[in-house]
């Protein structure tokens, strides 16, 4: 069969909510179940339930990147201040009353990207690129800058001054000296 | 009376010249706070991870601000002959005219192809890094050991701290006879998302640093200049 794929950056707000509700499982990190395909409120964004039955937020937006990460963050609290009613309501989640995780999709990273994934561990970002094809349309996700976390907030020398050597393993460069029976029981504890 | 110290505590063998060496450190203990023109004071920081960068880079900036013009500088594998020399002109070309050059790095090859004899080790307050950081000064301590002083990262407290740092030193004391310098801690509660001039976070970077140059801390590399113009 001939594969014909192209981009495109043009994509349909309620097109893009259907393929994100498609792709949930990537953007969760397993299995997942739609609880609310469009919450009530700004943005609009997916409410999901990943494997371990916790609420995860979806806000996205085709255009801007910002306003799918404030309308994200919007709605977590929203939720986090509404836990008992969420768990009555969505029996998936189990009455375990989790604080919601955000996924932030958009075209591009929100400003400030880095810093947001330092302080935020719980925050995860996608960017995505709309593909074409055979007239199909579909996402391709790709997970924003967590590699970027040593160096964020930090002045930029500073982050060029972090050693990127591999760490160090028994086969690496200069093998780590083994250790006698005693010494292997010395620190078996503190 | 017999001696009923357990194994642990006992050193493997008396090295008067070690204790020597270390009690003369303390003894000429004179702190200064001039800069002598042109020298270069290098601290290596051998980092458990990548991720500790930011006590390498926070202390520079205590050290700056307590006088002391310091940057934090890139340290490259070596190659060939000639060590000082080209250590010497790295540094000054990173860091100019800097008093202190700390130089943050995972590796303890680059530290041993360098041959400091000062090396500080930032390790985190659990068992496995412990653990790690004891290969690490057993590995360095197959060459000409350099003196080891031990920062402990995200202990509880001071005991816990006291309890980490007393494992590996009695530990390196006891198996490599290498006695180490505790330097510090930073407790759990001081963490790199804290604001740079934050209170409590300043204190103990304070006390690390001070301890730092108190104890002369540092690997003092040749004049500048005089390498400039031998080169």
């Amino acid at each position: 069969m001939k594969l014909c794929i192209k981009t495109s950056d043009v994509i349909d707000r309620e097109v893009l909510r259907t393929l994100l509700i498609d792709a949930a499982n990537e953007l969760t990190g397993g299995k997942s179940q739609l609880l609310e395909p469009k919450l009530p409120w700004d943005g609009h964004p997916i409410l999901v339930a990943d494997a371990e039955l916790h609420p995860v937020l979806i806000s996205f937006d085709p255009v801007n990147s910002q306003s799918a990460l404030l309308s994200g963050l919007q709605a977590t609290e929203q939720i986090a201040t509404a836990l008992p009613w969420v768990n009555q309501v969505y029996a998936a989640l189990g009455n375990q009353q989790r604080p919601p995780r955000l996924v932030v999709v958009s075209h591009d990273p929100p400003p400030g990207a880095a810093a947001l994934l330092v302080g935020c561990p719980d925050l995860k970002l996608f960017s995505y690129k709309v593909l074409k094809v055979n007239e199909e349309t579909g996402l391709y996700l790709e997970p924003v800058g967590r590699h970027n976390e040593v160096s964020a907030g930090m002045p930029p020398e500073t982050a060029a001054a972090v050693m990127e050597e591999p760490a160090e393993t028994p086969n690496g460069p200069v093998a780590l000296p083994p250790l006698s029976d005693e010494e292997k029981n010395y620190f078996q504890q503190l | 009376m017999a001696c009923q110290l357990s194994p642990a505590w006992q050193r493997k063998a008396v090295a008067s010249g070690r204790l020597a060496k270390i009690s003369a450190r303390f003894l000429s203990d004179t702190p200064k706070t001039g800069q002598d023109a042109g020298t270069c004071r290098a601290i290596p920081f051998l980092l458990d991870n990548p991720e500790l960068v930011w006590v390498a880079h926070d202390l520079c900036g205590i050290l700056a601000e307590r006088g002391h013009s310091s940057m934090l500088c890139h340290l490259h594998e070596p190659s060939g002959d000639e060590q000082y020399p080209r250590l010497v002109e790295m540094l000054h070309n990173q860091a100019g005219d800097c008093e202190f050059c700390l130089l943050p790095t995972t590796s303890t090859d680059t530290v041993l192809a360098h041959a400091f004899d000062h090396v500080v080790l930032l390790v985190p307050a659990n068992l496995d890094a412990v653990l790690n950081a004891y290969h690490r000064i057993k590995l360095l301590a197959q060459q000409n050991t350099p003196e080891i002083g031990v920062v402990v990262v995200g202990p509880r407290d001071q005991h816990a701290a006291w309890r980490f740092f007393r494992k590996l030193a009695v530990g390196s004391l006891r198996y490599l006879d290498v006695p180490l310098l505790n330097l510090g801690f930073l407790p759990e509660q001081v963490t790199p998302e804290h604001a740079a001039h934050d209170h409590h976070r300043n204190n103990f970077l304070t006390r690390i640093s001070e301890r730092l140059l108190r104890s002369k801390f540092y690997s003092t590399l040749p004049d500048r200049k005089v390498v400039r113009e031998n080169v």
